[in-house]
Formats: structure tokens, C-alpha cells, sequence
């Protein structure tokens, strides 16, 4: 009996022993805890995979910061980041005039550069690389081009032997960076269209029967994948599972009149052009740049920032984040941008970033 | 002065709902009140919707700012929700009778309790769960297989025939609205069929009526209000559903199906994909006209449950 009540009370003491020890552990974190900044970033569903990327590793390296990534779209991103409910607006679209004179203190910063591929899905011929064309593209999305072995496509495919079947135009239905840059080539390449239809993050597409909308980059692989004789334009940071499914990848037309991949060296050829256009606030479309090899859909992928936050310890932490991100040894080091097929800020655009990194306040 | 309190309490709690119902309703009239006055009537019948060029200058239209371009005509959504919610309740309702009836009469009562208890399960599945099976099996299913054939068989009826299309579409919305509220039709019903007095049924059992007469003499005609009460139930989640819908319907805009395999959109499901798009337009419009698409699907929510209750009174006064 006795022997049972010292055990008893040598494990209560035992237990109470720990619970003081954590407690006192606790009180030991509290005043570290109570600093750490929490910074959320929400927006483009593109960018949410290298965010995924860096977060964890940024915050192993700072401990102080806390960052929570959401995966919501490029329009909530930069309502978002214009609210103040998010820090960082991840978006890869940037904010229009309109936009930017109303919330002046706005800032798009570029982070890295993203592709679009145009892929399709036509038995027997997804592992030739057909080539198209921004007019022809514009043909098919406007339903004046309605099956494969139409003349316009043929006249690019000498020798193909095309399907005589009606093309399935896929597109996104949520507001996205993607039909941004995809309606910017068409708008860029064909008056036409830019006249009908124009570029946005959502535009109204010309109804083409049987032609299908999409929720994200996911849906859109899911979509051509189970519609033979469909055409679709995909986010590179998914090339994985559009070669998984076997899809047929383009060749595009770019500026000069050549047919060229969506390479990352191509990309880089088009960035080139592109860089020293790039203002100071660096909102521009890098879509159909000049150069005999450069791919015509590339785009910037943007952080969208308040210049005027609430805390400077919240402004000294994001400012911080923010250049590790385009910092060639940090997040736009090779090992994270390859892993999402993006291509990594060039130096210039890097500087011009850093300058609008550095009126955060 | 002694205060009432139990009464006020009653009082209190009894009149949150009307008063919520009726607050939203107000909300959503102010709130797209701009939207309205620049749509005006044709909004519910033109099929043109179009956010404008959201990266142009705002201009001014009839007094209101707008994006150059914006136009916001919604038939084509208001058609898809109808035709998609009354195909599934075509296709639900049979199937939900008959599951109700083998449930309760045709089985022996040790197995019709866990049986139920599954269909009791199938009602509380989260609509997304639907929508990922519509999306992974029955889209390629249907597009590649089942779509053509009954495409061919039926080359006779209109609506029926045409293009195949490729899955994502106007039946495939349907059906997977029709098995979300299959289970929620037939966990009502199946009470009600073993509420029915016994007697009644021994009596036309006696009478030399099969079981198929007697359900259909008897149990059916004492279950009228239940199934109009329910029916409507169903036809609310059906008219409501957004993420399902949206992951199988092939998402149209601006043109109507020309055959019952034909992508189509609901309003429920637009309002999702759209918003993140209307929030980039600097003038506000684009939501607003998203609140108006809510307002009417308000609407035409509580006018089918006011008819409901319409078909409820009568069958009771007959």
C-alpha cells in the first residue's frame, strides 16, 4: 500500500516536474514567439507552387517570420494586397492604369518569369510538335477555324497529315494570368481579334459550340486529356502531368516569323528582348517579343505589394523576404526555379525590382 | 413591469430567419442597385456577358462608370440552371421512389436498417466529393462511351441526337446532381412509406392487389405531400450547387446547349468562377453584376418554394 502511494506520488512529481519544465520552456519562447512576424501571401495558383518552395526553407533560415501561402487566383491576389489582408499578392498579371491610379501605393514587383505552352490532344500526332500561330490560334478561339485539317493550318504543317475533325477550344473560366497572356498574343498577332475580343484576365469568349471552360491550370490538363481534338493553353509550372498524359506541345510563331518551343532557353531569348524595355514600375507584357528565338508567350510573375505597411517590423520583413526572392543565390536560385520550369530575373530587371523592394515603409 | 422573458426569447429566436432572409435580400438589391439600373430588364434574356476591357480606361455610360465594352446578359445561365436542375429531378425522382420503397417494404427489416443507414450516409457527402468523381470518372466515361451511343440510338429525338460532345455538358450535370440528391429524397420518403398505416395496405393486400398495386393505390397517393415537399428540397440543392456543377459542366458562356450533352453554366457556379475576375475591375461593376446573378438566383429560389407551398395547400384542400 505504501510502496503503491510512493510510486504514485514519485511519477505525480515526476509529471509535475515536466509540466513546470515545459512551462518554463514556454515562458522561454514567449518573448521570441510574441516576435515573430506573420506575413500571408495569397493569389496566382502559377506562382503557389515555388512559393511552396521557398517558404519553407526561408523560414528555417528566419525564424522570426511566419508565412502562410494560399493559392486563390491572380484577381484575389491584388484585391487582397490592396485590402491589407494579405502582405504579398501573388499575381501573374500585372494591375491595370485604371487600377494603379486609384491605389497609388501599389507596387507590382516581378519575382521570376513564367511560359505558356499551347498544348493539344489529336491521336496519333501528340508527339510531332504541330506548328501554330497566333492568327490561326485567334481562327480557332473565334470559331472561324472549326476543324484540324482547315487550309490556315495545314499551309504551317506542310506534310502533316491532318484529322478532318471539329477542334475543341478549351479555355479558363476563373480570372486568370494565364488568359491574360494568352488573349495578349492573340490581340498582338491578329487586329481582328484585338478589335472583338481584347486581352484580360477573363475576356468573353465568341461562343464556339462544344468549346469548354476550365477551373485552373489543373482543370485545363484534365480537360484536354479527355477531349480528343481539343486545344489548350497551359502554365509551364505543369508540364509535368501534361507529358505524363502524353498531350501534343506547339511550336509557336514568334516576331520574326520562326516556329520556336517553349524552351527556357527560348524564354531567356525573349526575356532578353524584353528587359531593357522594362520601366520603372515594371508593369509590361513581355508577350511576342522581337528575336529570331524568341518564344512569344513569357510573362513576369509579380509580387503585388503595399508600399505603406502598418508596422515597420512587418515592412522590414517583407523587404527582406521579398530580395531573397529575386536573389540569384536565394528563391531565384536554379535548384527552385527549374523545379517549376520557370526562368529566373534577369540582373536588370532583379536592380529594378530591388529599387521597388526598397520604398517599402 | 414584469418582462416576458421566455416569450421574448421565443420571439427573438423565431424571427431570425424571415428577418435574415429578408436582410439578404435588401443586401443584394442595394448592393448591385448600380448593376440593375445599367442592365435594365435585358440582362435576364440577352446571352452577353463580357467584363469589358479591364485594362482600358473606365467610361461613362448612362451615368455609370464602367469598363469600356462591359456588356452583362445572363440567359444562358439562367437556362442552364433550370434545364440542369429539372433533368436531375427527372432522372432523381424514380430512382429515389423506388429506392425508398425497396428500403422499407421490399426487404426484411435486418437488412433494410443498415442498408439506410448507407443512404443516409451518401446524403451527407460534401458536393465537392461528387464533383471529383464527376470530374476523374464520369466525364471521360461518358464523353468517350456512353454520349455517342445514346447519341446514335436516339439520332430520332430531338435534343437527344447531334454531337456527342466530350462529357463535360448539360447530362453529366445532371447526373451528378440527380445521385447528390437521390439519397436526400429517398431518406424522407422512406419514413413517410413506413408511417403508412399498415391497415390500409392489409386492406388492399386483401382486396387481391399485387405489391406494385398497393404501392402505387395506396402508398403513393398518402405520400403526394411529403413528395412535393421534398421534391422541392432537391430541387433548391440542385438549383444552389456550385462546386459540382462547376467541376463537369463544361463551363459555357455566352451560347445555349443545342443538345442535352452541350457544355452549359449555372449561375451558382459563374458566380464562383467569375469573381476573381470581377475583382480586378476598377469600377466595380463586374461585382456588382455578380451580386445581381445572386440576387436573381434568390429569387428564383424563393418563387419555386412559394409555388411549392402553393402544390402543398392544394393537394392538402383536394
Amino acid at each position: 500500500m505504501l510502496y503503491r502511494l510512493k510510486k504514485e506520488l514519485s511519477r505525480s512529481v515526476k509529471g509535475a516536474v515536466m509540466v513546470s519544465a515545459l512551462g518554463l520552456a514556454g515562458i522561454y519562447a514567449m518573448p521570441a514567439s510574441a516576435a515573430t512576424i506573420s506575413l500571408l501571401e495569397t493569389g496566382s495558383t502559377l506562382l503557389y507552387p515555388l512559393f511552396n518552395l521557398w517558404v519553407p526553407v526561408y523560414t528555417k533560415m528566419n525564424p522570426g517570420v511566419q508565412i502562410t501561402t494560399q493559392g486563390t487566383g491572380s484577381g484575389t491576389g491584388i484585391a487582397e494586397a490592396i485590402s491589407g489582408v494579405a502582405q504579398i499578392g501573388a499575381s501573374d498579371a500585372y494591375m491595370s492604369d485604371a487600377q494603379i491610379k486609384m491605389h497609388q501605393n501599389i507596387l507590382n514587383i516581378p519575382l521570376a518569369i513564367s511560359i505558356q505552352m499551347i498544348n493539344y490532344n489529336l491521336p496519333g500526332l501528340n508527339n510531332k510538335h504541330l506548328k501554330l500561330s497566333g492568327p490561326v490560334l485567334a481562327g480557332i478561339y473565334s470559331g472561324k477555324i472549326t476543324n484540324w485539317d482547315d487550309a490556315a493550318i495545314a499551309k504551317l504543317n506542310p506534310g502533316v497529315k491532318l484529322p478532318n475533325h471539329k477542334i475543341v477550344p478549351i479555355h479558363r473560366t476563373d480570372g486568370s494570368g494565364d488568359t491574360f497572356i494568352f488573349t495578349t498574343y492573340l490581340s498582338d498577332t491578329t487586329p481582328a481579334w484585338s478589335k472583338s475580343v481584347g486581352y484580360s484576365t477573363t475576356v468573353s469568349w465568341p461562343a464556339v459550340p462544344g468549346g469548354i471552360g476550365a477551373e485552373g491550370n489543373p482543370g485545363m490538363v484534365q480537360a484536354l486529356k479527355t477531349t480528343p481534338y481539343g486545344v489548350a493553353y497551359i502554365g509551364i509550372s505543369w508540364k509535368k502531368p501534361v507529358e505524363e498524359a502524353k498531350l501534343g506541345l506547339a511550336m509557336l510563331e514568334n516576331r520574326a516569323g520562326n516556329f520556336v518551343l517553349p524552351t527556357v532557353e527560348n524564354a531567356k531569348a525573349a526575356a532578353g528582348e524584353m528587359v531593357s524595355k522594362t520601366p520603372a514600375d515594371e508593369r509590361i507584357s513581355l508577350v511576342f517579343a522581337p528575336g529570331a528565338k524568341s518564344y512569344p508567350i513569357i510573362n513576369y510573375e509579380y509580387a503585388i505589394v503595399s508600399k505603406t505597411q502598418a508596422k515597420p517590423e512587418v515592412a522590414a520583413a517583407m523587404k527582406k523576404f521579398l530580395n531573397w526572392a529575386i536573389d540569384p543565390k536565394g528563391g531565384n536560385a536554379p535548384h527552385f526555379i527549374t523545379a517549376v520550369n520557370f526562368v529566373p530575373l534577369p540582373d536588370s530587371a532583379a536592380e529594378l525590382s530591388r529599387k521597388q523592394i526598397a520604398e517599402i515603409h | 413591469m414584469k418582462i416576458p422573458v421566455f416569450r421574448t426569447a421565443l420571439v427573438a429566436t423565431a424571427s431570425f430567419l424571415p428577418i435574415s432572409l429578408l436582410l439578404l435580400i435588401i443586401f443584394l438589391a442595394v448592393y448591385s442597385w448600380p448593376a440593375i439600373q445599367y442592365n435594365q430588364f435585358h440582362f435576364l434574356w440577352t446571352n452577353d456577358w463580357n467584363l469589358g476591357n479591364l485594362y482600358g480606361n473606365p467610361v461613362s455610360v448612362n451615368g455609370h462608370q464602367i469598363m469600356p465594352g462591359a456588356k452583362y446578359g445572363i440567359w444562358f445561365l439562367v437556362v442552364g440552371t433550370i434545364a440542369s436542375s429539372v433533368l436531375a429531378m427527372l432522372i432523381a425522382m424514380p430512382i429515389a421512389i423506388g429506392a425508398a420503397y425497396f428500403l422499407s417494404e421490399g426487404i426484411r427489416k435486418t437488412w433494410s436498417g443498415p442498408l439506410s443507414l448507407f443512404v443516409d450516409l451518401l446524403a451527407a457527402i460534401p458536393s465537392v466529393v461528387y464533383g471529383l468523381w464527376g470530374y476523374a470518372l464520369l466525364v471521360p466515361l461518358f464523353g468517350h462511351t456512353i454520349f455517342p451511343f445514346l447519341a446514335k440510338t436516339f439520332s430520332f429525338i430531338p435534343f437527344l441526337n447531334g454531337e456527342a460532345g466530350s462529357g463535360y455538358g448539360l447530362l453529366t450535370s445532371a447526373f451528378v446532381l440527380a445521385v447528390m440528391i437521390i439519397p436526400l429524397i429517398s431518406a424522407t420518403l422512406r419514413e413517410s412509406i413506413q408511417m403508412t398505416e399498415p391497415a390500409l395496405k392489409e386492406a388492399g393486400l386483401s382486396l387481391g392487389l399485387n405489391r406494385l398495386e398497393v404501392f402505387w393505390h395506396i402508398v403513393l397517393p398518402k405520400l403526394r405531400t411529403v413528395l412535393i415537399g421534398v421534391g422541392i428540397l432537391a430541387l433548391g440543392r440542385a438549383l444552389g450547387e456550385t462546386m459540382a456543377v462547376l467541376m463537369v459542366s463544361g463551363n459555357a458562356l455566352n451560347y445555349l446547349p443545342n443538345n442535352i450533352y452541350a457544355p452549359i453554366s449555372t449561375m451558382a457556379a459563374f458566380i464562383a468562377s467569375q469573381l476573381d475576375s470581377a475583382l480586378q475591375d476598377p469600377t466595380n461593376m463586374a461585382v456588382e453584376a455578380l451580386s445581381e446573378i445572386a440576387l436573381v438566383l434568390l429569387l428564383i429560389t424563393v418563387v419555386v418554394n412559394i409555388a411549392a407551398r402553393m402544390m402543398l395547400w392544394m393537394a392538402k384542400v383536394r
